[in-house]
């Protein structure tokens, strides 16, 4: 149900060796930069520092566009809607249709920030162990509660997953069929939410006598528990790294801030 | 109703972040006041994963189905865990699944999350009734699922009309959103019963999760 992000964790390139706090850091500056740009003259710079990236991040294109798939429904619904529906200055007219300027430099800007933010993120999760970039943001000072639960949470959800499986094809085996609305439909889904929920409940009780008896709660206060963990150490490579990407990204902040000045 | 990247002016990303840290904040505060504190987070994260999952059951709505965003369940079974827990939700199906960004995730978890505290606050009045009547687990059930939708619609719709870029038909825009804030108003009794119906087989199967 839930497919592998990291499945490329393990392959080895710059990125993959990058230190996980700098890449962090880094890549998110980046993908702000990019989230800042309004010009189209912009946008063939940012598909070329895409474009690098994620070719030095070594990992197949095919794993980029399964994981474009869903979100494509998006880019398609932008682009087939946008230039017809939206602005007042007329490009050309097809048929019935009228292609506006407005849209059109919406509709471009939108889609390429959106591939573009995406792929970086890809490349940002897909290059460390997910364990990896938690423990990375636990070590950036992420609160201790938020990152004990994201951890529990993730070490649980594939286990939750596979039981809904489970439960529907159980259903599913003894008659239920969710194709029609009506309340008795309600009732039976509401009862697998509940049922899922009181079942977590349980489990989660257990969890917790299992994770006392192996010492966590017995800090002073309520520190990360899983903090000890973390043992990442930066190079001077990281930081030069990191000084690279930085200066990308306020490049493109300080070419928009100038295309703006010139066309204002 | 998750917002992906590269819509939103870099402002209003900016914004949803400080405003989400300081839902973060509050609910993080709120959360150390509590004497069981930390025997809560296993339960609190195990119940993250489980909406995250449950969001996934789909509902016949011919001809099509639809899944529902729970925010409104969650903040009534989670009460103060619930922000963290949408954040990490939203966080999870944004670096897995790609639906909505990083960059909005703080937008995200603002529209998501401030209506299930509220849902959550209003499960609560229904000890005005008494709180373990069952009639008024189902009535406060079905305000707080309706709420959690319905504030979320209401913050995407303010959002939206907000940032239509000026050189855009503004009019054609507006219509297109409020047709679609309005074709949320079903899913938002559908969420409410729904809630309301989860909330009484756990009031009746495990009340102890419907505790404050």
């Amino acid at each position: 149900m839930i497919d592998g992000l990291d499945r490329y964790a393990c392959l080895d390139s710059s990125l993959h060796r990058w230190d996980p706090r700098c890449k962090f850091v880094g890549l998110i500056a980046l993908m702000f930069a990019f989230s800042f740009v309004q010009d189209l003259r912009l946008l063939p710079a940012m598909l070329a520092v895409t474009s690098g990236l994620y070719a030095a991040s070594r990992m197949p294109l095919a794993f980029l566009l399964t994981r474009l798939r869903t979100p494509a429904v998006f880019v398609v619904v932008v682009a087939t809607l946008l230039p017809f529906i939206s602005g007042t200055t007329v490009i050309a007219r097809i048929g019935p249709l009228i292609l506006r300027q407005e849209g059109t430099v919406a509709m471009a800007l939108i889609v390429v920030k959106f591939i573009s933010i995406l792929t970086i993120s890809l490349v940002l999760f897909g290059t460390a162990p997910f364990l990896t970039t938690i423990k990375a943001l636990q070590a950036l000072g992420l609160p201790p509660i938020l990152g004990d639960m994201t951890l529990l949470a993730y070490r649980y959800l594939y286990e939750i997953g596979n039981d809904l499986e489970t439960m529907e094809r159980a259903m599913g085996l003894r008659g239920f069929r969710a194709r029609r609305f009506s309340s008795h439909t309600l009732d039976v889904l509401a009862s697998l939410a509940g049922t899922m929920l009181v079942r977590s409940y349980e489990q989660s009780e257990r969890v917790y006598k299992a994770m006392t008896l192996r010492g966590y709660g017995h800090s002073p206060r309520p520190r990360a528990q899983f903090h000890r963990m973390v043992c990442i150490r930066a190079h001077f490579r990281d930081w030069a790294g990191l000084a690279g990407v930085f200066l990308v990204a306020a490049s493109f902040v300080a070419m928009e801030i100038w295309l703006r000045g010139l066309g204002g | 109703m998750h917002i992906p990247d590269g819509i939103l002016p870099i402002t209003i990303s900016a914004a949803g972040y400080a405003t989400s840290g300081a839902a973060t904040w509050y609910s993080l505060r709120k959360i150390g006041q509590k004497e069981d504190a930390q025997a809560s987070i296993p339960k609190a994260s195990l119940l993250t994963a489980v909406f995250f999952v449950a969001s996934w059951i789909h509902i016949p709505v011919p001809p099509t189905s639809v899944h529902l965003v729970l925010n409104g369940l969650l903040g009534a079974v989670l009460g103060y865990y619930a922000f963290p827990a949408i954040l990490i939700g939203l966080f999870f199906q944004a670096v897995m699944f790609q639906h909505g960004g990083l960059t909005t995730l703080g937008v995200n978890a603002t529209m998501m999350g401030v209506p299930a505290l509220l849902a959550f606050f209003v499960f609560r009045l229904r000890r005005v009734v008494g709180k373990d009547r069952r009639w008024g687990v189902g009535v406060f059930g079905f305000l707080a699922g309706a709420t959690g939708l319905g504030v979320a619609a209401l913050i995407a719709w303010g959002l939206l009309v907000a940032t239509i870029p000026a050189h855009l038909d503004a009019e054609a825009e507006r219509a297109s959103i409020y047709a679609l804030t309005l074709a949320h108003m079903p899913l938002i009794v559908l969420e409410g019963i729904f809630t309301a119906l989860v909330a009484l087989f756990l009031h009746r199967v495990k009340p102890e999760l419907l505790k404050d």
